[in-house]
């Protein structure tokens, strides 16, 4: 009887898994679509040196310029350079510094909006008047001008696009800190006699942790377009090494050509892993925020 | 309302004075020693020291930003280490086209934003309004730079009969029709960026007023709906996308300069592109200082404009 009964209960198992993840995807289309899209690029850049049919900076002038086809799917460059495979090592540029930049934003900015949020006073105006003073330029030149100052390495751009993304996770924490700093249970645990480092990071931080994690993804977008864009203007990673943006500048002079697949690889996967980013960073407000959650617009 | 003004305007110089701080420091942050960039690598040392003294960069930090500043307030952004030429001259030489090229990208991104958002706002959830919202969704993500290489393919290249040039620019003044076609593509990509925003600002902001009382007491009273969205509606509603042109000023600025490297453009974000590679920092520097400033005055002017528009907003809380 009861092999009978246990092969059934695994079935309904299954089934109820099953289900909840489709009730989860039917309830939450964007969060599945830019979470795949996300962990797709993510694969690719981890898998890169195994996944990538040719040597993305191998010169083969025999190649030289070959249209899309069944060899090379997304064609060649001038230099006879697979572009697919120039695009799937392009994420790996791409995506570090996305991941490394908002890592410093977040890392810095996190410091600074817990301290100056709980703390209050002259180390709270000083910073809010330095972050001021960083959101007075506009995002991406302000990353131009610390890149073209350091000079054009994909670290000094990771640099600059991490220093451009501090103000907004310092004005989001500060503000998170605020609102719970006069909460009942943070006086209570200032009243049994809680260090202050240990209110900011048992009590304060998780609180401040959602609003983050929305802001973290968001800006990884910015920050992969922001590379895209320094790339395109010579301040990346320096050539033969693949990168998205540096890519598309190259592809240019092929225009009157009509070669036109050296630019339309590299767009392409911009395009999709900031969509990828902005879409899932927009699911997940939606989701770990109930107040814009009940709102319609 | 004028001591709102002042106040703001009081406000505004800490943080105009921190800015001065990051660009000073931006330029001094660079490994490159500027009497090598002036005179090459060969140099003799003699001439290199001569050129530090010359330039005040055998002083002090904190005297050398001083020195800079005052030359700043008194308009002088230095000379280009290239051309010679004084910063300020080459940045008001390239100004005009750079400011034709900003007001052509907000016209054309507030006229579609408009038109779109109050039609997908009005057909809420139509295939207009789920189409308007994919756009809106696409032009975030979208790299103006792709987008500007796809328009020069498709308009200068595959149609044929070169509609529109792949690049360049004629000075209004010597061939209008010329410069308006040469206009076109870098326009319609700088707009694309915020457009996009643009149009998730109007129709947010006119379902916003939809849900007001007298929107129902207008229709109640047998106005027609034309007259309901446009006297009372989009009224409303151009409150908060009035302030969107002022906003755009960043994006603009932002957007020049890839745009106008795309298109051959030549605006201050060009000249400062173009001053990177040969480390021209007084030119770099320059551009940037500019453009914070002008970021700076948009930003301002775009909360005055808030609160002349809407009598609710509190002049002395706003301030505060």
């Amino acid at each position: 009887m009861s092999g009978t009964t246990v092969p059934l209960a695994i079935g309904r198992q299954r089934t109820s898994r099953v289900s909840t993840v489709r009730a989860f995807a039917r309830r939450n289309p964007r969060m599945v679509i830019g979470g795949t899209l996300v962990v797709a690029w993510l694969l690719i850049a981890v898998l890169a040196p195994f996944i990538a049919p040719f040597d993305p900076i191998k010169v083969v002038p025999s190649d030289s310029l070959i249209p899309p086809g069944a060899k090379h799917w997304l064609g060649t460059d001038d230099l006879g350079r697979d572009v697919l495979s120039r695009v799937m090592w392009g994420s790996r540029v791409s995506l570090s510094v996305g991941v490394i930049s908002v890592s410093i934003g977040l890392f810095v900015g996190v410091t600074i909006g817990l301290l100056s949020g709980y703390l209050g006073g002259t180390f709270d105006l000083i910073a809010m008047r330095g972050i001021d003073a960083l959101l007075a330029f506009p995002a991406l030149i302000l990353a131009i001008a610390i890149t073209s100052a350091l000079g054009p390495q994909i670290q000094n751009a990771m640099i600059a696009i991490g220093i451009v993304a501090i103000p907004a996770y310092a004005r989001l924490t500060r503000g998170q800190v605020l609102t719970v700093r006069a909460r009942d249970f943070i006086v209570a645990a200032r009243t049994i006699g809680a260090s202050p480092l240990r209110i900011v990071i048992r009590h304060i931080f998780p609180n401040v942790v959602n609003a983050l994690i929305v802001q973290a993804t968001l800006s990884t977008a910015f920050a992969i377009l922001a590379e895209a864009a320094l790339s395109f203007l010579g301040l990346g990673p320096q050539p033969p090494y693949p990168s998205w943006g540096q890519d598309i500048a190259y592809s240019q002079r092929y225009l009157p050509n009509l070669k036109w697949w050296m630019s339309v690889g590299p767009g392409i996967a911009i395009f999709t892993a900031v969509f990828a980013f902005n879409f899932l960073g927009d699911a997940l407000r939606d989701a770990l925020d109930p107040r814009l959650r009940r709102s319609g617009t | 309302m004028i001591t709102y003004i002042l106040r703001r305007l009081l406000l505004m110089i800490p943080v105009a004075l921190l800015v001065t701080v990051v660009v000073f420091a931006l330029a001094r942050l660079s490994p490159a020693d500027p009497a090598v960039v002036i005179a090459g690598e060969q140099a003799d040392p003699a001439v290199l020291a001569a050129i530090r003294e010359e330039l005040g960069l055998d002083k002090p930090l904190p005297v050398q930003y001083v020195a800079w500043l005052s030359h700043v307030v008194q308009g002088d952004l230095g000379r280009s280490f290239q051309t010679r030429q004084r910063v300020l001259e080459a940045i008001t030489e390239r100004l005009p086209a750079t400011v034709e090229l900003g007001a052509a990208a907000i016209l054309i991104s507030v006229t579609f934003a408009l038109s779109i958002g109050i039609l997908s706002a009005i057909k809420r959830n139509s295939v207009v309004d789920l189409l308007a919202s994919s756009v809106t969704l696409m032009g975030v993500s979208f790299p103006s730079f792709f987008l500007g290489i796809v328009l020069i393919l498709l308009f200068a290249y595959v149609i044929p009969g070169r509609i529109f040039p792949p690049g360049g620019y004629v000075p209004l003044v010597e061939d209008p029709f010329e410069n308006l076609r040469r206009l076109v593509l870098p326009a319609a990509t700088l707009a694309t960026a915020s457009l996009a925003v643009n149009l998730r600002q109007v129709r947010s902001s006119l379902l916003d007023v939809f849900g007001h009382e007298y929107m129902r007491t207008a229709r109640a009273k047998g106005l027609r709906e034309r007259t309901v969205i446009a006297r009372h509606a989009l009224k409303n509603a151009l409150i908060p996308i009035v302030t969107l042109v002022g906003i755009q000023v960043g994006a603009i600025i932002e957007g020049a300069f890839i745009t106008e490297t795309i298109f051959s453009w030549p605006g201050i974000g060009r000249l400062a592109v173009q001053a990177i590679p040969s480390q021209d920092y007084p030119v770099v520097q320059g551009v940037v200082l500019v453009s914070a400033i002008s970021f700076m005055l948009s930003t301002l002017f775009v909360d005055l404009l808030y609160a002349w528009l809407d009598p609710r907003i509190s002049f002395e809380s706003a301030a505060v």
